[in-house]
């Protein structure tokens, strides 16, 4: 059951990974990399409970907490151009 | 065990697959964000080699620090890889070719995948790591006693490199504190709501995390650089909702500049202290004569500490230097 849900977590790990890859805006590739993040949370999770090593559950965690940092720097800097909280800054929308 | 083959050969799949991507994408907003795919990946592979320490530090330092530095110095550049003429791409493909068939030559004498005479399972260090650990030092965790203990040397010399690199980037950049103090309009407030809302109720969780991380290294996955990276993406998540200048004042340079040294002090004056007491240098026995093992316990504990009060004030020092220079757009 526990391999069944691993192997269908790297199926959709697939999927995010070729939507990251193939674009075609930036939108798209946040959501794909936010989605892997998560998809890598459950992965983790599931393998170690399926290798009986609940302690992977730290690394769960970590992910869980700290993962979405990147996104929300990757749509600071699209919006805003810069990271010092400016709302004046340049519209970085040249992708 | 077909199964266990299953999951790793996906997961290499999908390294190839990114890695190929990386090299392809001439955008490099989306090559930041593979690289965020990249080091994913590598974690789960490090989780199912059971190196949770590894896989540890990927996930804190890939998933909350390189993706914000490699935005930070996108926002300082330019955002498309200029292309190489196909006149110099020729060497660089004969270079990497023949380090390539070079490594594959040399992968010939590796010992067989899993065989139980290679040199690993054989020298004797393998057993005292191990097995004597447990008496000498007495912390559950290997990694970190030989990390933190048998080879504590080496780890300081981690912690000035890291303090090192730190002050070459503030020299380079500059600290970043130029820029005066810019309101955030109330409509753009607005907009921001829920990432406000959940990054208050977030960020303590962070931090309580991260004490968790540094203090729980001695029994499970974590220590000093794990729990300084994610003390870090704390006040870094702080700093890209509230503002640059809000994080600044509440966690400011002139605090920050003095704790990366501290850290780097700590570390060297417990070895300092073990000289003091009669021992050699980073010798934590000293630190408790009757008790080793209680010596060696405090002796992680301090090390860590200085390890992880170094990291932190070293990542957030970076990421104020980056995010401090404003738009340099071409």
């Amino acid at each position: 059951m526990l391999l069944a849900a691993t192997l269908g977590l790297l199926t959709a790990m697939l999927l995010a990974l070729a939507r990251a890859v193939l674009g075609p805006t930036l939108y798209d590739r946040i959501l794909a990399v936010n989605s892997f993040g998560t998809k890598t949370v459950l992965f983790i999770a599931v393998a170690g409970f399926l290798a009986g090593r609940p302690d992977f559950l730290d690394i769960a965690l970590v992910y869980a907490l700290i993962n979405f940092i990147g996104t929300v720097a990757v749509l600071k800097l699209s919006h805003y151009g810069e990271f010092g909280a400016s709302a004046t800054g340049a519209h970085g929308d040249d992708l | 065990m077909t199964g266990w083959m299953l999951i790793d050969i996906a997961l290499f799949a999908i390294l190839v697959a990114t890695g190929i991507a990386i090299a392809q994408i001439r955008q490099l907003f989306a090559v930041a964000m593979l690289s965020g795919i990249f080091s994913l990946t590598s974690a789960c592979i490090f989780v199912m080699q059971d190196a949770v320490d590894v896989a540890f530090t990927e996930a804190a330092v890939g998933a909350g620090m390189t993706t914000v530095l490699f935005l930070g110095a996108l926002a300082l550049t330019r955002t498309r890889e200029k292309e190489t003429p196909r006149t110099r791409s020729l060497p660089a493909l004969l270079v990497a070719a023949a380090t390539g068939a070079a490594l594959v030559y040399a992968s010939q004498d590796l010992p067989a995948f899993g065989i139980a005479d290679s040199p690993v399972q054989t020298h004797p260090v393998t057993e005292r790591y191990l097995v004597t650990s447990a008496e000498e030092i007495g912390v559950p965790n290997v990694v970190t006693s030989v990390l933190a203990s048998y080879r504590g040397y080496d780890t300081f010399g981690e912690v000035v490199v890291i303090f090192t690199a730190a002050i070459a980037v503030l020299m380079l950049l500059g600290h970043g504190a130029t820029r005066g103090v810019e309101e955030v309009p109330p409509p753009m407030r607005d907009r921001q709501r829920v990432l406000r809302v959940v990054a208050k109720l977030l960020i303590p969780y962070i931090l309580l995390f991260g004490l968790y991380v540094q203090f729980h290294g001695d029994y499970g996955p974590g220590g000093g650089f794990q729990a300084g990276v994610i003390f870090a993406a704390g006040v870094i998540l702080y700093a890209l909702v509230f503002g640059l200048d809000a994080a600044r004042s509440g966690v400011p340079m002139r605090v920050l500049r003095p704790l990366a040294a501290t850290g780097v002090v700590v570390y060297g004056g417990v070895g300092v202290a073990t000289l003091m007491l009669g021992g050699s240098f980073l010798d934590y026995n000293r630190l408790a004569p009757d008790d080793p093992a209680a010596g060696q316990h405090l002796g992680i504990l301090l090390v860590e500490l200085g390890v992880g009060i170094t990291v932190t004030a070293a990542m957030i020092m970076l990421f104020y230097s980056f995010a401090g220079r404003g738009v340099r757009r071409s």
